[in-house]
């Protein structure tokens, strides 16, 4: 099957969301659509087909076959969503249309940027699903959010044009070598090779800096808070689990090709920049009373973390693997949890809610639950991976990294909790009325939740191998 | 074509002493169509993809830009100062010290003096100007102008390479398109975020 096939069929159904129907059809289409994607992703992951398709501007490799699962599988869940908030919520249904369209171009950018084999072609993908999820960051009427949506177009732009200019180095680092550059990412790994010229240290540096910006690690995160917090629950999953991840997969590929060779290059970067995040999202973390910045500030440091364990190299590699696919799964649980949180009290104030447990069964077990795994709590997959990259980092006499890293983490699990548990336990702070909790809305939650645990207790043999090979890709064992 | 070069600076240097929004935008036009020359001195032939480029450079970057951010400023009556830089001593020296950092980092890169070394000097002052307005502005118009001009230095950048004879048209087609949609939305959000009011209880409407 040919991986085109995956960013078509978004697009091809974008149109039917836009149709003029009462009831719109938008919802529907949505989950049709990401029901359609899931299953594909999971043909294209355990079939058989492989290798460079459509004159090698696709690839199907294992990153591909992983990530196509994990960001189809988080959309169908947002579409879900997004279909019960607006049966249940029918003033919701004004402009569901303009979401639909929007949602599903992103969709199909964000697969076409998965299965590129080619630089400039990840990096066309990744500006197209930015152009996709700016307008959706605005809310009718509110200025904030059209602030927030100019400022991540801003940085997005600014920050995928510094990834340009590194690929555009990185073209030069050859012709430099007196070979031809190519941006074809397998035949590069064919010409790679030798020691590193400057033109290919600038070049790196500059791809790492302008996906740093796009996955919100220091100095060029300030974009994300204001971005996750104003955009609706919904559009800030999309950007947390989707985008976040199709910017890692350039990343990832771009590492795996120049470092193969010379695993220590870029390596003190990633380190410090890791580091500088992790530093940044904790005193943040520590200051907020806003439940979605909180979370919108534990992506920073998830993004530290995912910066240091590339910086660590082989021996860290599955780790970061299961760290990162961990945290697709609890960014989307804990963001749609508190985008009903949110409706149902009117307020992101932590100090204004309460009594979680009692007031919202499934939102209050979802938060409880969602922190823990956040935090890095056994048996979710985040403590495997967490472990895996502490113990990188020892063995390869990171010390002064290792101890530093386990400061910010008990700060950050102790600021986290000293908001977060008051809001899931004790008495309710405000009686509000709303109808009863469907187990079908937390259904997408649920199987978030599932393949949480299963990445820390059991891995299916077919769905480890998949990491394994990503992994060895990335120079691990 | 050191010449055409050298004029390419001044047109990125110049827009920075004078603070009309006119000149902004006159800057921005001249950036377009100057590098339009240079990659005519520099291809000399004609081709599908050369035609791309000429189209890029001087449709997008040198008319539809400026003449699209023009329209929507006119409409609103705006002021006819507008800094894109601070105003003052600090600010101008440290526009010419990044020039000159440009140039300096330019032979490190490129160590025999030539037209390739004064590209990517000239592309590394645009790159460079470029984040100097959107570190000292907040303004939507100033911070649109900043990002234009990095995405000029960056275009600039890539005309100096081998590397676009290695490119599909489809793809070249597909970063033009994208140049295109970004103006349009610069365009948006010049509209929107200096008229936009906050209606009243809006924040209390639900969200998806």
């Amino acid at each position: 099957m040919s991986p085109l096939l995956m960013a078509l069929v978004p697009v091809v159904l974008a149109p039917a969301c836009a149709a003029r129907t009462r009831p719109s059809l938008a919802p529907l289409v949505l989950v049709g659509a990401g029901t359609v994607e899931v299953v594909l992703s999971l043909i294209v992951a355990f079939g058989r087909d492989s290798g460079r398709t459509l004159g090698g501007y696709f690839l199907v490799d294992p990153t591909a076959r992983l990530f196509l699962v994990v960001i189809n599988l988080v959309f169908l869940g947002v579409a879900a969503y997004v279909w019960n908030r607006v049966r249940t919520v029918p003033e919701l249904a004004v402009g569901i249309e303009r979401f639909g369209v929007l949602a599903l171009l992103f969709l199909g950018a964000a697969n076409l940027a998965v299965v590129s084999n080619h630089l400039v072609g990840t990096w066309v993908s990744l500006e197209l699903t930015t152009l996709a999820a700016a307008p959706l960051i605005v809310r009718e009427g509110i200025p904030s959010s059209r602030r927030a949506s100019w400022h991540y177009f801003l940085f997005s732009s600014v920050g995928l044009g510094l990834a340009f200019v590194g690929f555009l180095c990185l073209a030069r680092s050859l012709e430099a070598d007196g070979l031809v550059p190519t941006f074809f990412l397998d035949e590069l790994a064919g010409r790679v090779g030798g020691p590193p010229n400057t033109w290919r240290k600038l070049g790196l540096a500059l791809v790492f800096l302008g996906y740093g910006t796009k996955l919100g690690l220091a100095p060029m995160y300030s974009w994300l808070p204001e971005a996750y917090d104003e955009a609706p629950p919904a559009v800030t999953v999309l950007l947390a689990a989707v985008q976040f991840n199709c910017a890692l997969v350039g990343l990832l590929r771009v590492l795996s090709v120049y470092r193969a060779g010379n695993p220590e290059l870029v390596a003190d970067e990633l380190l410090v920049i890791g580091l500088a995040s992790m530093a940044v999202s904790t005193a943040s973390i520590i200051a907020t009373r806003n439940i979605k910045r909180l979370i919108a500030y534990a992506s920073i440091n998830h993004a530290g973390v995912i910066a240091i364990g590339l910086g660590v190299g082989k021996g860290a590699s599955y780790g970061v693997l299961l760290y990162v696919v961990s945290n697709a799964f609890i960014k989307a649980i804990l963001f749609l949890t508190v985008g009903k949180i949110k409706a149902h009290y009117r307020t992101k104030d932590t100090r204004e809610i309460g009594g979680l447990i009692k007031d919202l069964p499934y939102s209050g077990l979802f938060l409880m639950v969602g922190t823990f795994a956040l935090l890095g709590f056994p048996p979710f997959g985040s403590f495997l991976g967490e472990l895996i990259i502490l113990s990188g980092l020892v063995q390869s006499g990171q010390m002064l990294v290792f101890a530093t890293f386990c400061l910010l983490i008990t700060a950050t699990f102790v600021a986290t909790g000293r908001t977060v548990f008051p809001m899931i336990w004790g008495e309710p702070k405000r009686h509000v009325t709303w109808p009863r909790q469907t187990a079908l809305a937390a259904a997408p939650k649920l199987v978030f939740l599932v393949a949480l645990l299963a990445m820390g207790i059991y891995m299916p043999p077919a769905v480890n191998t998949l990491f394994r090979q990503v992994a060895a890709s990335l120079g691990g064992e | 074509m050191t010449s055409l070069l050298v004029g390419l600076l001044a047109v990125l240097l110049l827009p920075l002493f004078v603070s009309t929004w006119r000149t902004s935008l006159f800057g921005l036009a001249c950036q377009g169509l100057v590098m339009a020359w240079i990659a005519y001195r520099i291809e000399g032939r004609f081709s599908l993809d050369h035609a791309l480029t000429f189209f890029d450079l001087i449709v997008v970057r040198g008319l539809a830009a400026p003449l699209a951010l023009y329209a929507v400023l006119r409409r609103q009556n705006a002021p006819r100062r507008s800094d894109v830089i601070p105003p003052n001593m600090l600010s101008w020296t440290l526009a010419i010290g990044l020039v000159l950092l440009a140039f300096r980092f330019a032979g490190i890169l490129v160590p025999e003096e030539s037209a390739a070394q004064t590209l990517v000097a000239v592309s590394a002052s645009g790159l460079l100007l470029g984040f100097l307005v959107l570190a000292t502005q907040a303004g939507p118009f100033a911070q649109i102008v900043g990002a234009l001009r990095v995405e000029n230095a960056i275009a600039l950048f890539e005309l100096g390479g081998d590397h676009d004879r290695h490119e599909s048209p489809v793809l070249h087609v597909a970063q033009i398109a994208i140049v295109a949609a970004s103006v349009v939305l610069f365009r948006w959000y010049l509209v929107t975020l200096s008229t936009g009011e906050a209606t009243a209880d809006a924040s209390e409407r639900p969200a998806l």
